[in-house]
């Protein structure tokens, strides 16, 4: 039984193309103006106050590893993608129940739990799409900037984003099925992506609070560690992974058990 | 054994009994009809059955499958066809498209032939559809895998008379081929020609479980007339008309009589302009079945 998976996935690709086309925008204007502010690096980590800086964890910006890895992927992929695929997450589910086409869909020998799998499996197609299409992006970019960076440590970087990207998902399938509105279950998603950001970036900054940084996804994925040090954080990965099966088996018990 | 059997299936929410300890069989075969006026508890009856809602007590089968047994049941939809009250299809396919997609989950044997019947615009996408060709769509893929049993909320709203009509002989066909046939109904009339057995539902439960016959004896149809002169009541209103308004020459009621009689009785007037329904279900149902709901609330 793919029916479904193949339907969704299909359905994804013309919202993926945009929005690997406008990320891919966003990274070239990124790229051209790392020169700049490669040459001006120390000041540029100066000038932010000191908690936003943490917030991005800049660090040596002067190199391209450095201002990939420590300004492009936290802005990109922790930030912007985590909000998206949240968003994605929240509009798989609740919009169905309440346009009644999960009527329809559930009245073919398909099981809740099927449903919900075959949805979330759809999502194979911006991950895939958008992580491929910026590394050829950036790259192709390494050569026009007459830099040099090893691609597989690039590669990495993207590969590792793919179990937080998928714990953001599931954070908005969680909300999708819960939640009667489709509006709200994708506000809730994506809200609750962007406070969990927010969270570990503040919580470094108290030695006290840094333990509450431990429940957000995004301090199991570090952009900076992968790039500038080369440290591929297997074990964090893991603990994403397994949340995620965690997320999505509690919507699945969840959305098996509720009224449609 | 029987298609469908409900044995005291209920479905409150809070205070209220959408279905109240409802208990009835359908046998293979069969056209049964579920008749009763909006919001009486029809549609929840059969989201219960398909297994989208729970009972909050009681249950029933589908096929044999319990409903409270979701993966028995899931198997048992392989063979069965629903056609919803309200359509949900994903409104940027196409009709075609729409039908690929159900046909990979459970096959599609039958859809040339149906789309002979029934012809929706298949290359427009379903936004552009109007509620009859939403319909038509709704009918072709409840058909299309060619089950056992059908299950219909209200099929024929949206639907012109002629399509009405040709979806009536299409059923009565079927159940000739050994089909069984589930819908429910507001429209007495419309129970009254396709149904063999027909159960009642006011307010939640089940008030009546009548073969055809005994319906058809219970029929009705609202009236209205306007008369060349003021309406003199001893003279008009007949033992057969109940609710009767009269107002200056116009007069309302629900006729429960024979039509023949009906209209012998009216050539003895002069008429300017009638009108002549499907009446009230609830007014049908109160004169007939008694006003039990409503005195047992009080």
């Amino acid at each position: 039984m793919t029916a479904i998976v193949r339907m969704e996935s299909r359905n994804l690709v013309r919202g993926t193309l945009v929005l690997t086309g406008v990320f891919g925008l966003l990274v070239v204007f990124m790229l051209a103006v790392f020169p700049g502010m490669a040459a001006e690096a120390e000041t540029i980590e100066q000038a932010f106050p000191e908690h936003v800086a943490g917030l991005f964890g800049f660090e040596e910006l002067h190199t391209l590893e450095g201002f990939l890895g420590s300004y492009m992927f936290p802005f990109i992929w922790t930030l912007f993608l985590g909000i998206y695929f949240a968003y994605l997450g929240g509009g798989m589910i609740a919009g169905d129940i309440r346009e009644r086409r999960m009527d329809l869909l559930l009245s073919n020998p398909v099981s809740r739990e099927s449903v919900v799998l075959q949805k979330i499996g759809a999502i194979w197609v911006p991950l895939v799409a958008i992580n491929v299409g910026l590394f050829v992006l950036l790259y192709a970019g390494s050569f026009v900037l007459e830099e040099s960076i090893d691609p597989v440590v690039l590669a990495m970087a993207h590969l590792l984003s793919v179990p937080y990207l998928l714990v953001c998902a599931a954070i908005g399938v969680l909300m999708s099925v819960v939640l009667d509105r489709v509006a709200s279950a994708q506000a809730a998603g994506l809200g609750a992506v962007f406070m969990l950001w927010l969270l570990d970036g503040l919580s470094e900054m108290d030695p006290d609070l840094e333990w509450v940084g431990g429940l957000t996804p995004s301090r199991y994925y570090d952009p900076a560690a992968i790039l500038i040090h080369e440290e591929y954080a297997l074990g964090d990965a893991a603990i994403l992974l397994v949340t995620f099966v965690v997320l999505l088996a509690i919507a699945i018990g969840y959305f098996v058990r509720r009224d449609i | 054994m029987s298609v469908i059997h409900l044995e005291g299936l209920t479905k409150r929410y809070g205070e209220i009994a959408a279905n109240d300890d409802v208990t009835f069989e359908v046998e293979s075969g069969e056209v049964f009809g579920y008749l009763g006026p909006n919001g009486a508890g029809k549609t929840t009856t059969i989201r219960l059955l398909l297994g989208l809602i729970k009972p909050t007590a009681g249950t029933a089968t589908v096929l044999g499958a319990d409903i409270r047994d979701r993966r028995a049941l899931t198997e048992a939809k392989a063979n069965v066809g629903y056609l919803p009250d309200t359509l949900g299809f994903d409104d940027r396919l196409t009709g075609r498209q729409a039908l690929d997609y159900f046909a990979r989950m459970r096959g599609d044997e039958r859809r040339e032939e149906l789309l002979e019947l029934f012809t929706p615009p298949l290359d427009q996408s379903i936004e552009t559809y109007s509620a009859g060709n939403r319909r038509m769509l709704g009918i072709v893929q409840a058909f299309m895998h060619d089950p056992d049993l059908v299950i219909m909320d209200e099929p024929t709203s949206g639907l012109d008379p002629l399509k009405q009509d040709r979806l009536h002989r299409f059923l009565e066909a079927e159940c000739d081929a050994g089909k069984t046939v589930f819908f429910s109904s507001h429209v007495l009339s419309e129970v009254q020609r396709i149904a063999d057995r027909v159960g009642i539902i006011r307010s939640g439960e089940l008030v009546a479980l009548e073969d055809i016959e005994a319906l058809l004896s219970r029929g009705g149809k609202r009236v209205r007339i306007h008369l060349g002169e003021p309406v003199v009541e001893e003279r008009f209103v007949t033992e057969s008309m109940i609710d009767v308004e009269l107002l200056d020459s116009t007069a309302q009621f629900t006729y429960t009589g024979e039509p023949q009689r009906l209209l012998e009785h009216l050539v003895e007037f002069e008429i300017q302009d009638i009108d002549i329904g499907d009446p009230q279900l609830d007014d049908i149902f109160k004169h007939y079945y008694g006003d039990e709901a409503d005195s047992e609330e009080s």
